[in-house]
């Protein structure tokens, strides 16, 4: 029977349209193949590649004579490839007997079907290169470096630490992580669905770029001998804690910058005393943070006497008071209703500006600050950088905690002239005395000189903001000559240093809230006393026993400097017969 | 119809069309594509498989091996179908039929069940899918009754007489295998279709079958599920096969990553070797590859139109309708899945897809269109 006609078209229509068909479905591959092809391209690719991540070396820390204050220590991390282990038994072995870890803790590593395994990094090389000996398959060693900081303790409220990301968590290693961080390189390898890394294919590669060398100003020797002097009374005065600022006031370039007790940034989150009872977590955490704390810059207290700097500043530039001025102090001073005491109860009688700064008279400030008037001691604490951060370089500053002007009455107006009722950060003390004793000028405080670049050996200098004219050149030398006047004849005589001209303030404010008998004893001072070069502050936190600063601060401070200013090339400008004429200086209890 | 003898003869046509007794001609063309395909098959069975068959078997050709056995021997059976007469078949397609509706109803109960779904029967060491005995059980079945019956099948009664054993075996199929019994119902209705002198009950039937399929959808919520899956592949996990095809596919591009440097098929693709396999296509070569496949079918069904429209008779013809079909809707199902043009279902892909009994059928088919085209008289004046 031969197949009929309709047959035959039928077939043929059929066809036909099966190859309209066709052609759709090729439409269909070309829009897939063509206009998505990209798109599916990318997903397949984030699909396939797994990036491995090269750490980048970190820049290293120098201070600014070139000393490694924190480096990069190479270090290794194992991590075991379960689906390329051969001999399970001997890599459990070996990695627990090489690395201490117990048995079950591998196995259970091991035994993971995971791509990859990390069994412990920050290993020590020559315990790495142990395991790398033995050829074990399945088993990575993969160098890294660590952050090490070869002085423990030294600065480490500067300094901070890293995480293990490498990545800053406190102090410069934050306030520089751009620079130091450098760009992580990475390895892009191909890998099949199970994330085994396919061999032979090529792999992308992009190296690290490593961090910038960062110079700071720090002086090790300086911190150091700082750290010692600072060590010594926080023992022997059994204090909370003790800080130590040490500045070129002419730059703002900070020498040492010292909170005793340090921690070990080699092992930051121990912490540096003996714990007493068993904390939790959130306990735990609170306890480093407060360990890791800057008192220079993160807290505020209360400055007392060292502020009357501020105080007489402000009076000598609006021109409301002359040096021989003459003040009368009965011991108090009645303000509206409050009798305000001097801390000589007897009271100091007759005195000039001078002698009351020599004093630390609190009435002849209560005087002094009540002719200036509430506008222009304002005024003055805006240029003198009272109302805001110093713009330090450190992260987490605080701000001074001043009073509302509008709320500055006769009774605040007298408090603020002697240092009570706001608080400041040290720091901001600092500052502004430097401006004082400077010639006027505001500086920055910093701790960043200059990076240099690993690759291009590439310098760059840092800058920081310096606004001259805050307050007038007379205004300063008579400052610095009182002040001078201080130490050599007044109530900071602890604080000379024979054969230099020191100038300086003491200062002890009780702690809030009052009659708790905790006081914080400072003591600022600068040297030399006409030219200065350097300004320091140190402050006693809860000292045990006597808690005087013109006592305990300031021989603190004239040790430190008696060391340190001849390592700055400060020459000694008394003659010796001058130095025993000095050295008799009287000594006054000195008001709080 | 001369049932006995090797060669019918023509009916009462007007024409003289005389069949010459020796077979004439051999269709080399034809047998060439096929070739190709299969050589195409196993190379691209080699590439999906080496990977995943070195790590799960520890040797690279396992999969290529088997395939390459199954080739072998297919094309041992493709020639010798060649060789044989068509007209044979007559007859042990009736035993054929009883056979597959036997063997499919004991896979339902004792089947073994391979991925899930049980379409196997062991044999001692060899596993067997009826389902592939049933496809060419029912082209050669339906073809005969066709033909018998050809002078009356536009009566719905005589139609349905035709279809009855071959539609009996469809069912028993869809029973595990939907997808294969779709390409076993458009073969009976094909075969029947073009048989028939009559359209508009097909046209009926078509649009019956797709009403039917519409509440068949809408009746079981995990179909539903499918098509939800189908619309936005990203968003569902079991969406995963899809979407790796479609990476595959995609990142392909105009001339593909070279052949073998496919990525997805090391693992990505879930046994990138069968269904699937015309994603790696895709991707080691790419949109011009893909096409030069999609040409290759193309031209293997033009070819079989060809012989179809010049059979010798019209069981011949039918075969060949019956074969075109089969391979023509497992191709289009295949590539409409792979691309996401229709909800996901597991078709493999003729000559190409890994599977040693499918492998073997198609081939025989080829034989048996071989076999038709032998045949044909060459006008002539040619």
């Amino acid at each position: 029977m031969m197949t009929k006609t309709f047959t035959r078209k039928k077939i043929f229509v059929c066809s036909i349209i099966l190859f309209v068909v066709f052609i759709l479905l090729i439409t269909r591959l070309s829009y897939l193949m063509i206009v998505r092809s990209d798109y599916y391209y990318e997903k397949a690719n984030a699909l396939h590649q797994r990036e491995r991540s090269i750490k980048a070396k970190r820049g290293v820390i120098y201070d600014r004579n070139g000393v490694e204050l924190a480096g990069n220590k190479p270090v290794c991390s194992i991590s075991v490839i379960h689906s390329q282990i051969t001999d399970e038994a001997s890599v459990v072995a070996v990695l627990s007997d090489v690395l201490d870890i117990p048995e079950d803790k591998v196995r259970e590593k091991v035994e993971a079907n995971t791509i990859r395994e990390k069994i412990k990094s920050n290993v020590e090389k020559e315990t790495a290169d142990i395991i790398r000996d033995k050829n074990l398959d399945g088993v990575m060693v993969d160098e890294d470096y660590k952050r090490y900081y070869p002085y423990d303790t030294l600065a480490s409220k500067v300094l901070g630490f890293t995480g293990s990301d490498n990545q800053g968590i406190v102090g410069l290693e934050v306030s520089y992580d751009d620079i130091l961080s450098g760009k992580p390189g990475s390895i892009l390898t191909l890998t099949d669905a199970n994330g085994i890394e396919i061999k032979n294919e090529a792999e992308g590669r992009i190296e690290p770029i490593p961090g910038n060398d960062l110079y700071t100003t720090i002086d090790i020797n300086i911190q150091k001998y700082a750290e010692q002097a600072a060590q010594k009374v926080y023992k022997s005065k059994q204090a909370k804690r003790v800080s130590v600022i040490l500045m070129n006031p002419q730059n703002g370039e900070i020498y040492a910058m010292v909170n005793v007790p340090e921690y070990n940034l080699n092992e930051p989150y121990k912490l540096n005393y003996k714990k007493t009872t068993k904390m939790t977590d959130k306990e735990m955490q609170d306890a480093l943070n407060m360990m890791w704390r800057n008192f220079c810059i993160n807290d505020t207290y209360e400055p007392g006497s060292t502020f009357k700097t501020v105080t007489a500043a402000a009076a000598l530039e609006e021109n409301v008071v002359k040096v021989d001025d003459t003040f009368n102090c009965p011991g108090f001073r009645v303000v509206e209703d409050r009798k305000i005491r001097c801390a000589r109860t007897t009271g100091h009688g007759t005195e000039t500006f001078r002698q009351g700064i020599m004093n630390s008279c609190n009435p002849v400030f209560i005087d002094v600050g009540a002719r200036v008037g509430v506008d222009r001691m304002y005024k003055n604490f805006e240029k003198l950088g009272l109302f805001e951060k110093t713009g330090i370089d450190l992260p987490g500053e605080a701000n001074s905690i001043m009073h509302k002007k509008e709320n500055v009455g006769a009774v605040e107006l007298a408090t603020i002239s002697f240092g009570q009722s706001f608080q400041i950060t040290p720091m901001q003390l600092l500052r502004a005395i430097s401006a004082i004793v400077n010639g006027g000028k505001l500086i920055t405080p910093h701790f960043a000189m200059c990076s240099v670049n690993n690759i291009t050996q590439e310098k760059k200098m840092f800058e920081f903001k310096e606004s001259p004219g805050t307050i007038r050149k007379e205004t300063s030398d008579t400052m610095k000559e009182l002040l001078e006047a201080v130490v050599a004849e007044g109530g900071g005589s602890k604080g000379q240093v024979p054969g230099y001209r020191i100038g300086g303030k003491t200062a002890t404010s009780e702690k809030l809230p009052r009659g708790n008998r905790k006081y914080i004893s400072s003591f600022m001072g600068f040297a030399p006393a006409n030219n200065p070069q350097i300004v320091g502050i140190i402050m006693i936190d809860e000292p045990v026993g006597t808690y005087y600063g013109g006592t305990i601060a300031a021989p603190v401070m004239a040790e430190i400097y008696e060391n340190i200013l001849p390592y700055l090339g400060i020459e000694a400008d008394y003659s010796e017969e001058k130095i025993k004429e000095t050295m008799s200086g009287i000594y006054i209890e000195e008001g709080d | 119809m001369a049932k006995r003898r090797p060669i019918p003869v023509r009916g009462n046509r007007k024409k003289k069309k005389r069949i010459t007794e020796k077979p004439m001609y051999f269709d080399y063309q034809f047998l060439f594509l096929v070739l190709f395909l299969v050589a195409l098959g196993l190379v691209m069975v080699y590439s999906t498989s080496s990977y995943t068959a070195d790590l799960k078997t520890g040797s690279p050709y396992y999969y290529l091996l088997r395939q390459g056995i199954f080739a072998v021997i297919g094309i041992g059976v493709m020639l010798g179908a060649a060789l044989f007469d068509y007209h044979k078949w007559k007859k042990l397609s009736l035993v054929m039929m009883v056979i597959a509706i036997i063997l499919l109803g004991m896979v339902i109960v004792v089947g073994k069940a391979v991925n899930g779904s049980s379409r196997w029967i062991a044999l001692g060491p060899i596993s067997f899918q009826p389902s592939e005995l049933a496809k060419i059980a029912i082209i050669l079945f339906t073809a005969h009754m066709a033909t018998i019956k050809a002078a009356r099948i536009g009566n719905i009664k005589i139609l349905i007489k035709v279809a009855l054993f071959p539609m009996i075996a469809t069912a028993l199929i869809a029973v595990e295998n939907l997808s294969t019994a779709i390409i076993c119902a458009a073969v009976v209705f094909m075969i029947v279709f073009v048989t028939s002198p009559k359209i508009k009950q097909f046209v009926l039937l078509g649009i019956g079958v797709v009403a039917l399929m519409g509440i068949f959808l809408l009746v079981a919520s995990y179909r539903m599920q499918r098509i939800k899956v189908w619309l936005a592949p990203e968003q569902y996990e079991d969406g995963y096969q899809t979407m790796q095809a479609l990476y595959a596919i995609g990142s392909g591009g105009i001339f593909g990553k070279g052949l073998g440097q496919s990525i997805q098929k090391l693992g990505f693709i879930p046994e990138s070797h069968n269904d699937m396999i015309f994603s790696v296509v895709c991707e080691e070569l790419g949109l011009f590859g893909a096409v030069c496949v999609i040409a290759l079918f193309a031209l293997l069904i033009w070819r079989c139109v060809i012989i179809a429209m010049s059979a010798p008779d019209l069981y011949g013809a039918l075969i060949v309708v019956g074969v075109i079909t089969h391979v023509s809707v497992q191709v289009l199902v295949n590539i409409a899945v792979v691309t996401n043009s229709i909800p996901p279902t597991g078709v493999p892909l003729p000559f190409i897809s890994y599977g040693g009994t499918a492998l073997l059928g198609l081939l025989f088919e080829m034989g048996l269109v071989l076999s038709v085209a032998r045949r044909i008289k060459i006008p002539k004046e040619y």
